[in-house]
């Protein structure tokens, strides 16, 4: 069997170090709080934030004006994409400056240049919401900013089980500590759980099949969030929008971030520009189009016309900061690799594609409410584990804070239980010493070989432009299948076992993004039902849930909070 | 191969063991001085590992699937045309 480590204890367990996660264990220690996150790497440089990000959306009143004018530029960018309940949307605004001023007191350059600037993602004459910061050094300050605050992190110690008692209310979670020589089991006692990994990147696949980790995404993000909070009984909200084409651009092939640094404009090769709103490269705004237009590089490949990100006629000043960008933006890399391969911005312009999977600019996860708090208690969620909110770094963060601060309330008057004593603490042991043994010498099959067949049968039976109720019923037969070929997987070593749990929870996610979709008899948008082929008026407003109740799996939906 | 680990700068501190969100890298079973790269086709190409070396020793190569395309901007000409 697994050897049991000695059970820890907690006021709160955060799941995942990312950005959102540091920010909620750091409010949560503010708050007097006893905190202990459970990291799969290291916080120093882990999650979609690891080296920095492109830019913190953020409401400063003295620049955006009236609330209402922050939501209308809000709506104006691509943050309008997918089913944002407003409530997540106000609470966000209302603390996202006070979250960029507590990112300064860490030491992050939110201002490098001296004043807030909101460049990129905006257009010549409308005041941008993204603000541009200096990220790279980030994750390693957030990680100081909590350990000088008494947190405890426990790296290398994924999170992977919500434990509730009798009455359905959380009161710890389930780590493996794969610190030793083999993957231990780790029981938290914890009044609450915050859940703060993000979504299950490993379901879509990369544009290069081949090479599965070139992602636009963290893919160390697999989903545990949005499984485990289904298995702990949380309602799920808005699966069908995943595998569909998302609005992200970015370097084709090379899927590693977007394309919210570069300074450019959208050219066909002969230089002409295929977009309204720029001609020539402007460090202040980049190009807008694909923001609002994704479908543009579909169209014009359909006219036999590849989209490039062309920077030839930038000043130096727009080709300086737009280095400066892409470093702190996490694209070091990027840079070394465009200068290795001889590329010159001045000479040369990177063609553009739009990214596939995830969920259509929002996420795919936990229904949340404003507060941050979940259908279940003692369960919170932060950042793209929500399923109704905003994503960025800038809504990590802040929700982050947001759900910490109603954790600390909600702990008061809580006491701790004996989490390690539920029933699933037991089946769980039983299951990943299983697994631990599963032998390679028997030909079982490895994780990479899961991945890759829920991958193709999410591009076929969800994700090919076309769905229907024959197309979910044999796609939902062939991932119950590769499901049972999961406990089949050989974890020889703590590696392979963390991939394994999560090929496990992937396969949970794609199995529930599929039902969702089932349920939702109506075409609309990429969701498209050629079985259903019109909009049904019932669905307007509506986001669609998925949740198990009594043990079944329970679809529907419900109104989108106005 | 993504990761590239420069033998002679490296000062065997293990610190990109440590830090690699992807778990690319691990230690040699026997006492050798580098780390060994175990998964590399796992790497994300975040750049931690080179950003967090003391030696300067690391550097990443993007594989080729990845390769970015890109060709000649055409000659300048005036945009508003």
């Amino acid at each position: 069997m697994i050897n049991r480590k000695k059970t820890l204890e907690c006021d709160l367990l955060i799941a995942g170090g990312g950005a959102g996660g540091m920010q909620a264990a750091i409010d949560a220690a503010d708050a007097g709080l006893k905190v202990i996150v459970a990291e799969k790497a290291n916080t120093r440089r882990s999650g979609n934030g690891a080296t920095g990000n492109d830019h913190f959306v953020c409401y400063i009143p003295e620049i955006h004006g009236s609330e209402e004018n922050f939501i209308n530029l809000l709506w104006h960018t691509q943050e309008a994409r997918g089913g944002k309940d407003i409530d997540l949307v106000k609470s966000f605004m209302y603390n996202s400056f006070d979250v960029v001023k507590a990112w300064e007191s860490y030491g992050i350059p939110m201002r490098p240049h001296g004043t807030w600037e909101f460049t990129g993602h905006c257009r010549p004459g409308v005041q941008g919401v993204h603000l541009k910061y200096a990220g790279l050094e980030q994750k390693p300050l957030l990680t100081k900013a909590a350990l000088q605050r008494g947190v405890t992190i426990l790296n290398r110690c994924p999170f992977t089980e919500i434990i509730t008692n009798d009455a359905g209310e959380v009161c710890g979670g389930i780590c493996v500590d794969l610190n030793g020589e083999k993957p231990e089991l780790q029981v938290v006692r914890a009044k609450t759980v915050l859940i703060a990994t993000a979504g299950s990147m490993l379901m879509n696949g990369a544009s290069t099949m081949g090479w599965m980790f070139n992602m636009i995404g963290c893919p160390a993000s697999t989903g545990v969030s949005t499984a485990g909070a289904y298995r702990a009984g949380a309602r799920l909200v808005g699966l069908d929008g995943a595998v569909a084409p998302i609005g992200v651009s970015g370097c084709k092939y090379f899927n590693r971030g977007g394309k919210a640094t570069w300074v450019g404009v959208y050219t066909d090769i002969d230089g002409n520009p295929l977009g309204p709103f720029v001609t020539k490269p402007d460090w202040r705004y980049g190009d807008f189009t694909a923001d609002f237009w994704p479908g543009m590089f579909r169209m014009n490949i359909q006219k036999g016309n590849p989209v490039f990100m062309n920077c030839s006629e930038g000043t130096d000043e727009d080709i300086e900061y737009m280095k400066w960008g892409l470093l702190h933006e996490g694209n070091g890399a990027t840079l070394q690799h465009l200068a290795d391969e001889g590329f010159d911005f001045r000479k040369h312009m990177v063609e553009f594609d739009a990214k596939k999977g995830g969920g259509g600019g929002k996420g795919v996860g936990i229904d949340t409410f404003g507060d941050g708090t979940t259908t279940v208690k003692g369960l919170y969620a932060a950042g793209v584990s929500m399923g109704n909110g905003m994503v960025g770094i800038g809504a990590a963060a802040t929700t982050g804070r947001i759900a910490a601060r109603s954790a600390a309330e909600y702990c008061k008057g809580r006491d701790i239980e004996e989490a390690e004593k539920a029933d699933i603490v037991e089946e769980k042991a039983e299951h990943y010493s299983k697994l631990l043994e599963n032998d390679a010498s028997t030909g079982s099959p490895t994780w990479q070989e899961a991945i890759i067949a829920i991958q193709q049968t999410m591009w076929d039976y969800l994700g090919s432009g076309v769905r229907s109720e024959k197309l979910f019923q044999v796609g939902l037969r062939h991932l119950g299948r590769i499901k049972d070929k999961i406990n089949t997987v050989q974890c020889p070593t703590n590696h392979e076992f963390m991939r394994c749990l999560e090929a496990e929870n992937t396969v949970q996610v794609a199995m529930l993004c599929m039902e969702s979709s089932r349920s939702r008899k109506e075409t609309r948008g990429a969701h498209n039902r050629v079985d259903y082929p019109f909009t049904h008026p019932d669905y307007d407003g509506k986001l669609m849930t998925v949740q198990k109740i009594d043990g079944q799996l329970v679809t529907g939906m419900r109104a989108m909070r106005k | 191969m993504p990761p590239i680990i420069n033998k002679d700068k490296c000062i065997g501190c293990m610190n990109c063991v440590t830090i690699c969100p992807m778990d690319v890298y691990g230690k040699q079973e026997k006492d050798a001085k580098t780390p060994v790269i175990h998964y590399p086709d796992e790497c994300w190409h975040c750049n931690a590992c080179v950003v967090e070396c003391p030696a300067k020793a690391l550097s990443i190569r993007v594989p080729l699937p990845a390769m970015m395309v890109f060709v000649d901007a055409p000659k300048k000409k005036d945009a508003q045309q």
